[in-house]
């Protein structure tokens, strides 16, 4: 069955180019990508999530507005019930250029990894694998310790 | 069903009472008082004859912050300091949105503080007679320059207020700037803008109109930009606009950017009508800048040579802080004059370019592909025609947000740094044309000893602010195989 992941920018965000290129690398490497664009609410990728019965959710956000659209995220996920891998990358936070800090402050908000702006898709690819268990190299059951 | 035609009259004038209802500031606004104010301006404001009648390219810089005076003083200096020829007036993002209300408070707290609390001018909020004060205040003709999907008001308000010239269009200020918004209503809006350009044009004060060229500003092929400014151009002069200024953004390949520069101009004098004066800018690169003040004087530069050679009638200029954003308005003089510096050394030589002729008969071509599709898509109408092909994929734009748009066309830069397609998706081109380019991407990848992909693609994006054309794999990078063991250090 092919893993499914969403894919999205959300708040009010309208920065395209990242995504377009990771749902180009991640339909070419299997994966059934559903790409809900820009500008996408907390509700939009929850009810994707829910729709597709989603592997995993991509978030996308490159204005500096990523903390405050992501409040409260987790928590309707599982609320719906949903889950997921989810993963948060772009330029996540406005003037602060400690990224292990702003890794953190993600990582609390729920998101099960998070990368900068410089992450290449192939990174996010072999994430995906590993942390979904879907590479050749790892069993099934890695996914169970992740 | 919308359709290419002009509106008449009580059309306008049926708009016009209910748009002006949408902001106090609407209530002001009259149209044969407009034309007196636009009559007593001297001729050293007069934008489209100071434009239309230059003899070397005119430039241009980007600038607006929410005060009055303080946007005064910003374009002062920015004439005094940069030599701009042509100034503009950048509308806040409250305002794109029509949200006239935030733009008010936004306006407020900015009075009562001092900070810069919008990103540029609400003038809608200043109303007519805060642009008027605006343009009596400053010595140079001044531009509106926003990314505004519905600009009715926006265009009364400033039309009234004294601006001769305003930027976008129903697909250009569409398509790249939001996610929803159908091309039929954005069409029906630019109509009325285009409308009452040509009401004014008629009555002897000419309303110069810009579509914005650059689109999505990120690789954009350029018969793809060319096919979209032809659209608007066609669409703007069938409302009554006779002073048509079509953009196109540097990509950086000099011999692509002056085929494409001249195919620009000579497309538009050849689908505009007669009586239109076509005029064409030349925005300086619109991607990711280098994060370093002296690389991004270097591409600011490469922008100058280009325009140098390809003499555009205006220059858009971009400023070594690009990268972090605003600009101080010092910096913002420096990339003027770093672009006047380069035109006046390098105007006078006889550069002989090879291989210009050829790719500007290669876009002339594929723009022609373009407009063919969108004649048939349209049964001959422009509006249809333009909506029908975004809507079937004949037309795309890379990179596009709107939903409007397929989205499905990727760019990636040949092996001499000319941007090509990579992906076609069904942008509707001659078989032939597609071979064109997918054999010049196939002396890239040989070159660089990878397959075609997206990865190219996303080299490519980031190239410029890494330093270079071409997005070439380096050492650390040119694995190809995705089941590499890299990148954790990155990765959480």
């Amino acid at each position: 069955m092919p893993t499914t992941v969403i894919l999205g920018v959300i708040g009010s965000d309208a920065h395209v180019v990242g995504i377009t290129i990771l749902d180009q690398a991640l339909s070419a490497a299997g994966f059934d990508v559903e790409n809900l664009g820009v500008q996408t609410s907390q509700e939009e990728f929850a009810a994707a999530a829910s729709e597709h019965d989603a592997d995993a959710v991509l978030v996308s956000s490159l204005y500096g507005h990523a903390e405050q659209d992501c409040q409260g995220f987790h928590e309707l996920l599982a609320r719906e019930d949903i889950d997921a891998t989810t993963y948060i990358g772009g330029n996540l936070a406005v003037g602060q250029d400690d990224f292990e800090q702003t890794r953190t402050t993600f990582r609390t908000l729920g998101f099960d990894r998070v990368f900068d702006s410089e992450t290449t898709p192939e990174e996010v690819i072999r994430s995906l694998e590993r942390d979904l268990g879907i590479s050749t190299r790892e069993a099934e059951t890695d996914r169970v310790q992740a | 069903m919308i359709r290419d035609e002009r509106l008449t009259a009580d059309e306008l004038q049926r708009i016009d009472d209910h748009i002006r209802d949408d902001w106090p500031t609407g209530a002001a606004v009259d149209f044969e008082a407009a034309i007196a104010y636009h009559e007593s301006l001297p001729a050293h404001k007069q934008f489209a004859d100071v434009l239309e009648s230059a003899d070397r390219p005119l430039l241009q810089p980007r600038a607006g912050v929410p005060r009055l005076d303080d946007q005064v003083n910003l374009l002062t200096h920015l004439h005094d300091e940069g030599a701009a020829d042509l100034l503009p007036t950048t509308i806040d993002s409250y305002t794109r949105d029509n949200e006239y209300g935030k733009a008010q408070e936004g306006l407020e707290t900015a009075r009562e503080s001092g900070d810069a609390t919008l990103n540029g001018f609400p003038a809608v909020n200043h109303g007519v007679e805060g642009c008027r004060e605006l343009i009596d205040r400053v010595d140079a003709p001044i531009e509106v320059r926003h990314g505004t999907p519905d600009a009715r008001l926006l265009a009364a308000v400033t039309f009234a207020g004294g601006f001769q010239s305003f930027e976008g269009g129903p697909i250009s200020y569409n398509i790249p700037y939001t996610k929803e918004g159908s091309l039929a209503q954005t069409i029906e809006h630019w109509q009325y803008v285009d409308r009452l350009a040509g009401a004014y044009t008629e009555r002897g004060v000419t309303i110069n109109r810009e579509p914005f060229g650059p689109l999505t500003g990120t690789l954009v092929p350029p018969s793809i930009a060319i096919a979209i400014m032809l659209v608007e151009g066609k669409l703007a002069a069938t409302q009554g606009v006779r002073s048509l200024t079509l953009g196109y953004g540097q990509v950086g390949n000099v011999v692509q950017d002056v085929a494409a520069l001249r195919a620009l101009r000579k497309l538009g004098n050849e689908y505009l009508p007669d009586e239109v004066c076509v005029t064409t800018v030349f925005h300086e690169w619109m991607g990711g800048f280098p994060p370093d003040e002296a690389r991004a004087n270097g591409v600011i530069g490469l922008g100058g040579t280009t325009a140098a050679i390809a003499r555009p009638d205006k220059v858009i200029t971009k400023s070594p802080q690009e990268f972090q954003g605003v600009p101080t308005k010092e910096a913002n003089a420096a990339g003027l004059r770093t672009t006047r510096q380069l035109i006046d050394m390098v105007v006078e030589q006889d550069i002989v370019l090879d291989g210009v002729d050829e790719e500007q008969a290669l876009i002339e071509r594929e723009t022609r592909c373009l407009m063919d599709a969108i004649d048939a898509h349209g049964d001959g109408d422009v509006a249809q025609g333009t909506i029908e092909a975004f809507g079937s994929g004949a037309l795309d734009v890379p990179f596009a947000p709107s939903d409007a748009a397929e989205g499905a066309v990727l760019p990636a830069r040949d092996d001499d740094g000319r941007v090509r397609i990579f992906e076609w998706g069904e942008l509707a081109m001659d078989d032939d044309i597609k071979e064109i380019h997918g054999a010049r991407l196939a002396d890239r990848a040989e070159t660089e000893g990878r397959k075609q992909s997206f990865r190219m693609v996303a080299d490519d994006v980031d190239a410029i602010s890494d330093g270079k054309l071409i997005g070439r794999p380096t050492g650390t990078d040119a694995g190809t195989d995705p089941r590499g063991d890299g990148g954790e250090s990155r990765a959480d």
